[in-house]
């Protein structure tokens, strides 16, 4: 690669345009995913299975909205199943792009800028999936605006004090800073876009997106304290969100689900999933794009090993949770838990705790952290173990709750699963479609911290 | 896909097509970061004010040599969100505690716990708003056009160069020497750049105009829909968009159905028939009768066999009784509850039969007599089939049997080691 | 980061020398100054040493809170590869060997409760357990809470906590000799798996030591927010203890702006994750309003201790918050020292608000058996905050013997002078 150009001319005179040649090489790395004519033919493969998902899934919400909640499988007791399971499941995915993007940042990890770009893309498109399911899950989202706080002929208000509320606040909070953040940090590289592109729409468009980026100094200065406090700003924010999610449940009153660890726990197992659906796009990702040289494996590396410690901190709150079950000395708390374990769906609880706990400490072996297929795996299982956890919280703690008479079980039907499914889709479709056309790395930042970005300095 | 090679273009090579109007300024290129930053110390040192550095990410160590100021970005974010802050507590306290004040589980009109997980976002957002907005403004952009666009050269600034620009307008701005000083820095090239001529190239085309015209009648086209919407009536009916979910295919309880004769949705029960679990079969311990020698009933003597007495259940008889009989039959069972007593007071008359009486009805009574007039009441009392269960009500016979003797205790009952106690 | 690398300037001074002795002095004579003082306070309190040893748990978890917040950051410096705080590590560490001081200044509070005192922790009071009579109060703990199980706890978690100081102490310092790189990367491995141990052996010390206090209370987030709040106080300890090393001549190169900068972004950023779980934990118990966990609240919410309440809220989070949020607070020392000094202050009041409501319990006897009445049973009687000089004289006493303990382990190096990154370190810089 480029560094060979460096070493051979470091002890002869230094050659004119040698260190410019690191950059160039950058940019024609990750460039050429955009501007090669035809893309990968596994691309379209992929495009093709995403969109048949997403049409499924639009199938079935049409459904959904033509027949009302009971097409699927929930009930009075279960009133909350795999609506809800799949929000919490989606909003945690997206929380990995905002800790790369702000917490890494801010602890200056400077691995981060190979994959921040595409990890802040994919909160977005989490974010997206998992906005689907609060507004269908009411059943009646023809007036799901009423949530908005607005002057109206019934006189009416949202309840603030409702942690629903909190929810709409928050998701909308989280879903606009990360457009703008995305978007703000895009826009050095739209203007790489802009200037290498030879035909006009493109230049048009990308023009436009690029707001006349001209990479002045000045314009650096205010971009990197905005960089700065965006990042400082998202850190609280990325707390918050999956924190309110939390609320949701724990402001009630249903074993199981009121528990004061409930925030940090919910915040480490959304970083959790998160960075096991970031591996599992990226990990493919790098070899059909050729970004193997961009993203290194001691990143893929690095990010196994924040597995390692989410997942730990998932298995420590699971612990305490249960500790104190037993501490309390609270009837229900603790049928809940027994229950948990030993009741109907005991198989969701093993698989909660053998996925989250147990399958991510093979990434202790370096083997396991550097072939792409145990990574690939062993993240798949990650993100099926954080699935059934929001479903072992919202689905088993209703199924047995304080009333003997309202005890019920739970399964899915057709409709529930083809929405699963089609947010699925609808996630990848826009992953594939940003992976094409808009600029995957982050190109400015990977050349600041190239060793040539220092070069030439007397100091 | 390498279309710029720096060692081709020579010094002062000016676009060969595009007319050239009045000189703009110079541009310099460097060869490494670290090169730019040196020049951008000398160019500053020689005086000059109206100067830029230009590279393809942030070089760090520039902001020094070029002698900038550190933005007010921070203070303004500041600002913001505190206004964020404010905001949204005013939003929540307007809404729900002043405008329309609403009580929400016990908990105070006003009440700021739940008030602050949407104070925080708002506080963020508007915080974002400021960062983001207010670092394009203040670094002036979109700005669609620029007169170093003109040249080639400043493309490969969003991918490899280095440059140094100055601008004519500078005070200390002399084509000759404002060169030379940045060749002496180190630049590989330096290149003037001239705006251009033309005077179409100052002014907007006029189709962008007309795109801004259009889009913004466009975007009328929905509130004006609303505010006719609001100030004219219709008799037009509610238009239903998913028609299954406002008129379901159900009858609702007690509305007419024109489908059986009667013209009643509410079926009553089918003869012959009856619902799961309530079969009954064993009149002794359902009904209070006992088929005992000759087949035919009669009330019940005794308890049911299949029921297990002891203090448990004369423990839930006396709770039952409490609540079901007691209102009327007194907690002593002589007939004076809270109801009577209340009823007299008022000048009326209300009945309730002395339970305890040993010469009265019940303590005659067989056990299957009590059972059947808790169960379908009697005279003026009503049955209480519905309230209370089966084995319930033979707690409370049990009880009104404890009472009776209870009420009616002699010398006899007192144990015998304590009788010279009781006087 | 720049990089152009510095090395250690050849005149900086980094050796402990007297400056050991003046710590173990200085922390010698408070410690048996106030801590004579307390032992008066306490008698001529007559209320059977209750009241000194409330004051007792408060300052002694005060003083542990620091050596835990130190040995965690030493491990996570190690876990992450961090670089800029190599040249505070050493410090770090020092603070963490105070464990078996701390260890011998818990017995305290052990022997107690081991010959029978009941008074602290009414859990241990024999007829605490008595199903019957004080069925309200306790339930079904009688397995996790008594005394000698409680004894063997203290003695694995302090078995714990002295080995994970030593291990990394112990290769630190034979880097220092040795300049081995290779022991960094040991440290480092390492770190990860110590790292569990670390995390469950700070929650369940915290359920034991300041949780059960009131037995029949609990929060899940509890040990989070120790967590927080003993991370607070070491970063505050770290800033000020830096600063009284290089008043005294040394490390004065060593340690730069930039890093005070940086200390003063953990205490910053340590102060949010603070206030967030103890949002967290106040939001959901009051919203639920369950009437054994509310009562927790109720009582600091509704009695006199409502001021304390808002003096942690505001004085332990707002205050602070606002004013660490600008770069100039955190780079100009004094206002640094300013906020270092204040935090340390308030989280020994964070300490004092969970720890002194529950010493308002009594107990009457009732045919011969111990009957526990008081806040956290719902007795709705308003106890005034009753504040004692032995509550202060019991703190510095006990400030006294972690500075003693400080002392004693400052020998040698200051710094970790054959760190691989203590050059990067050194020449450390914000942007």
């Amino acid at each position: 690669m480029s560094t060979d150009v460096l070493s051979s001319d470091s002890h002869e005179e230094r050659k004119i345009g040698a260190t410019r040649e690191v950059f160039r090489q950058v940019t024609r790395d990750v460039a050429w995913v955009a501007e090669s004519p035809k893309p990968p033919k596994a691309w379209y493969a992929a495009l093709a299975v995403s969109v048949s998902a997403l049409l499924l899934g639009v199938y079935c919400v049409t459904v959904l909205f033509q027949r009302g909640i009971g097409v699927w499988g929930n009930s009075n007791t279960v009133g909350w199943a795999w609506d809800i399971t799949n929000f919490v499941f989606w909003i945690g995915i997206g929380h990995a792009g905002t800790l790369i993007s702000a917490v890494l940042f801010l602890t200056r990890q400077s691995w981060r800028t190979s994959i921040n770009r595409a990890a802040e893309a994919m909160t977005i498109f989490a974010v997206s999936a998992a906005g689907i399911f609060p507004i269908i899950h009411t059943g009646r989202p023809w007036f799901a605006w009423w949530m908005i706080p607005h002057p109206n002929d019934m006189g009416m208000w949202p309840q603030f004090r409702s942690p629903l509320m909190w929810d709409v606040f928050a998701i909308s909070t989280y879903a606009i800073t990360s457009i703008l953040f995305w978007f703000m940090g895009m826009v050095p590289d739209l203007a790489t876009f802009r200037d290498r592109s030879t035909s006009k729409i493109k230049q048009a468009i990308y023009g436009i997106l690029a707001l006349g980026w001209r990479g002045s100094a000045r314009q650096w200065h205010r971009y990197e304290r905005a960089y700065l406090i965006l990042a400082a700003l998202s850190t609280p924010l990325v707390f918050s969100v999956h924190s309110v999610v939390s609320f949701d449940f724990a402001t009630s009153q249903l074993p199981g689900w009121h528990t004061t660890i409930f925030p940090p726990y919910f915040v480490a197992g959304a970083i959790f999933s998160g960075f096991a659906m970031v591996l599992t796009l990226m990990v493919p990702a790098r070899y059909l794009f050729n970004l193997k040289h961009i993203i290194k494996d001691s990143h893929i590396e690095a990010m196994c090993k924040i597995i390692i410690a989410t997942g730990l901190m998932v298995g420590l709150a699971y612990g305490i949770e249960f500790f104190i079950a037993g501490y309390s000395g609270n009837l229900y708390e603790q049928f809940t838990f027994i229950n948990r374990m030993f009741g109907p769906y005991w198989w969701a609880y093993f698989a909660m705790v053998s996925c989250n706990v147990l399958i991510p400490q093979f990434f202790w072996f370096k083997k396991c952290r550097t072939n792409p297929y145990i990574i690939i795996i062993l993240c798949i299982f990650v993100n099926i173990g954080m699935w059934f956890e929001r479903f072992v919280i919202i689905g088993t703690s209703l199924v047995r709750s304080f009333l003997p008479s309202s005890w019920a079980m739970y399964s899915p039907t057709f409709y529930d699963i083809g929405t699963f499914i089609g947010s699925f889709g609808l996630f990848l479709t826009m992953f594939l479609l940003f992976f094409r056309y808009l600029p995957v790395i982050a190109i400015a930042e990977v050349k600041g911290v190239q060793p040539e970005a220092h070069a030439g300095k007397a100091h | 896909m390498d279309k710029h090679n720096p060692h081709d273009e020579t010094a002062h090579s000016e676009p060969a097509e595009q007319p050239n109007g009045e000189l703009y300024g110079v541009l310099a290129e460097f060869d490494t970061p670290g090169e730019l930053i040196e020049a951008a110390r000398k160019v500053r040192d020689a005086g000059y004010t109206e100067f830029d550095c230009y590279s393809p990410f942030p070089v760090h160590g520039i902001d020094e040599a070029m002698g900038i100021k550190r933005t007010i970005l921070p203070l303004l974010v500041f600002g913001g969100g505190f206004t964020g802050l404010l905001l949204g507590l005013l939003l929540q306290w307007w809404t729900n505690a002043y405008d329309w004040p609403w009580l929400i589980s016990g908990k105070p009109i006003w009440s700021l716990p739940a008030n602050i997980p949407i104070g925080f976002e708002t506080t963020i957002l508007l915080s974002v708003f400021t960062t983001f907005f207010g670092m394009w403004i203040l670094n002036r952009l979109p700005q669609v056009w620029h007169p170093f666009f003109r040249l080639d050269r400043f493309a490969r600034v969003t991918d490899d160069a280095f440059l140094l620009g100055i601008e004519a307008r500078d005070g200390k701005f002399k084509a000759e020497s404002t060169s030379e000083l940045l060749k002496n820095a180190g630049a590989i090239a330096v290149e003037s750049c001239y705006l251009d001529p033309r005077p179409e190239s100052r002014t907007v085309p006029k189709w962008i105009y007309a795109v801004i015209i259009t889009t913004g009648v466009m975007a009328l086209i929905p509130f004006a829909i609303i505010a006719k919407a609001r100030a004219s009536t219709s008799s037009e009916p509610h238009y239903h968009i998913f028609g299954d979910m406002d008129f379901q295919p159900k009858v609702k309880s007690d509305a007419t159905f024109e489908l059986f004769g009667d013209s009643r949705g509410n079926r009553g029960v089918i003869a012959g028939t009856l619902a799961r679990g309530s079969l009954n079969a064993d009149d002794t311990f359902y009904r209070g009768l006992s088929r005992a020698g000759d087949g035919n009933p009669s009330w019940l003597a005794e308890l049911p066999a299949s029921l297990e007495v002891d203090m448990k259940l004369l423990e839930r008889g006396r709770e039952r009784y409490d609540i079901y009989c007691a209102p009327c039959h007194g907690y002593d069972g002589r007939g004076e509850g809270a109801i009577p007593r209340r009823v007299k007071t008022l000048g009326g008359v209300w009945l309730a039969r002395n339970l305890v009486d040993p010469q009265g009805a019940v303590a005659k009574m067989p056990n299957g007599q009590l059972f059947n007039t808790i169960s379908n009441g009697f005279n003026t009392m009503m049955g209480y089939a519905a309230q209370i269960p089966h084995r319930d009500r033979w707690a409370i016979v049990l009880y009104v049997r404890a009472l009776q003797r209870a009420q009616n205790a002699g010398p006899q009952d007192v144990p015998a080691d304590c009788r010279n106690e009781v006087r | 980061m720049s990089n152009a690398e510095k090395t250690l300037h050849p005149e900086e001074k980094f050796k402990a020398g007297k400056l050991a002795g003046s710590f173990t002095k200085t922390g010698a004579g408070l410690a048996v100054a106030f801590g004579l003082i307390s032992v008066l306070l306490g008698m001529s309190q007559g209320d059977h040493w209750k009241r000194f040893f409330f004051a007792y748990v408060t300052a002694w978890s005060f003083v542990l809170s620091l050596a835990i917040g130190a040995l965690f950051f030493v491990m996570l410096h190690h876990l992450v590869r961090a670089r800029w705080s190599t040249v505070l590590r050493r410090l770090a560490e020092i603070m963490a060997s105070t464990f078996p001081v701390l260890a011998v200044a818990g017995l305290g509070i052990l022997i107690p409760l081991l010959a029978g005192y009941g008074d602290l922790y009414y859990w241990a009071h024999h007829d605490a357990h008595n199903h019957t009579i004080n069925h309200h109060l306790i339930s079904k703990l009688g397995w996790w809470l008594n005394p000698s199980y409680f004894a063997i706890r203290y003695v694995i978690y302090f078995a714990i906590y002295i080995a994970l100081a030593r291990t990394f102490i112990k290769k630190s310092r034979e880097q220092d000799e040795s300049g081995d790189p290779e022991l960094s990367n040991r440290m480092r491995v390492l770190s990860a798996p110590l790292m569990i141990v670390f995390s469950f052996n700070t929650v369940f010390i915290s359920f034991d030591v300041l949780m059960s206090l009131a037995p029949k209370w609990y929060s899940t987030i509890f040990g989070v927010n120790f967590f927080g709040g003993a991370n607070i106080a070491f970063f505050a300890a770290l800033i000020l203890i830096s600063l009284v090393v290089q008043r005294s001549g040394r490390l004065t190169r060593a340690i730069t702006t930039e890093h005070y900068h940086d200390l003063g972004k953990w205490l910053f950023a340590w102060t949010f994750f603070w206030a967030y779980t103890a949002f967290s934990q106040f939001m959901l118990i009051w919203y639920a309003n369950l009437p054994e966990e509310t009562i927790f609240y109720k009582y600091r919410m509704f009695s006199e201790w409502q001021w304390v309440t808002i003096a942690v809220a505001v004085g332990h989070f707002a205050f602070p918050f606002v004013f660490l949020l600008s770069r100039w607070t955190k780079r100009i020392l004094p206002s640094l020292s300013f906020f270092a000094v204040w935090q340390l202050v308030f989280h020994w009041v964070d300490l004092y608000w969970n720890v002194m409501p529950n010493y308002h319990w009594e107990k009457t006897q009732v045919d011969g058996q111990t009957v526990f009445s008081g806040p956290m049973m719902g007795d709705p009687i308003m106890h005034s905050v009753g504040f004692s000089p032995v509550d202060v004289t019991m703190w510095l006493a006990l400030a006294g013997v972690f500075l003693f303990a400080v002392g004693r382990s400052m020998t040698g190096n200051l710094i970790a002078i054959k760190d691989p990154h203590l050059p990067s370190s050194l020449s450390f810089e914000n942007y």
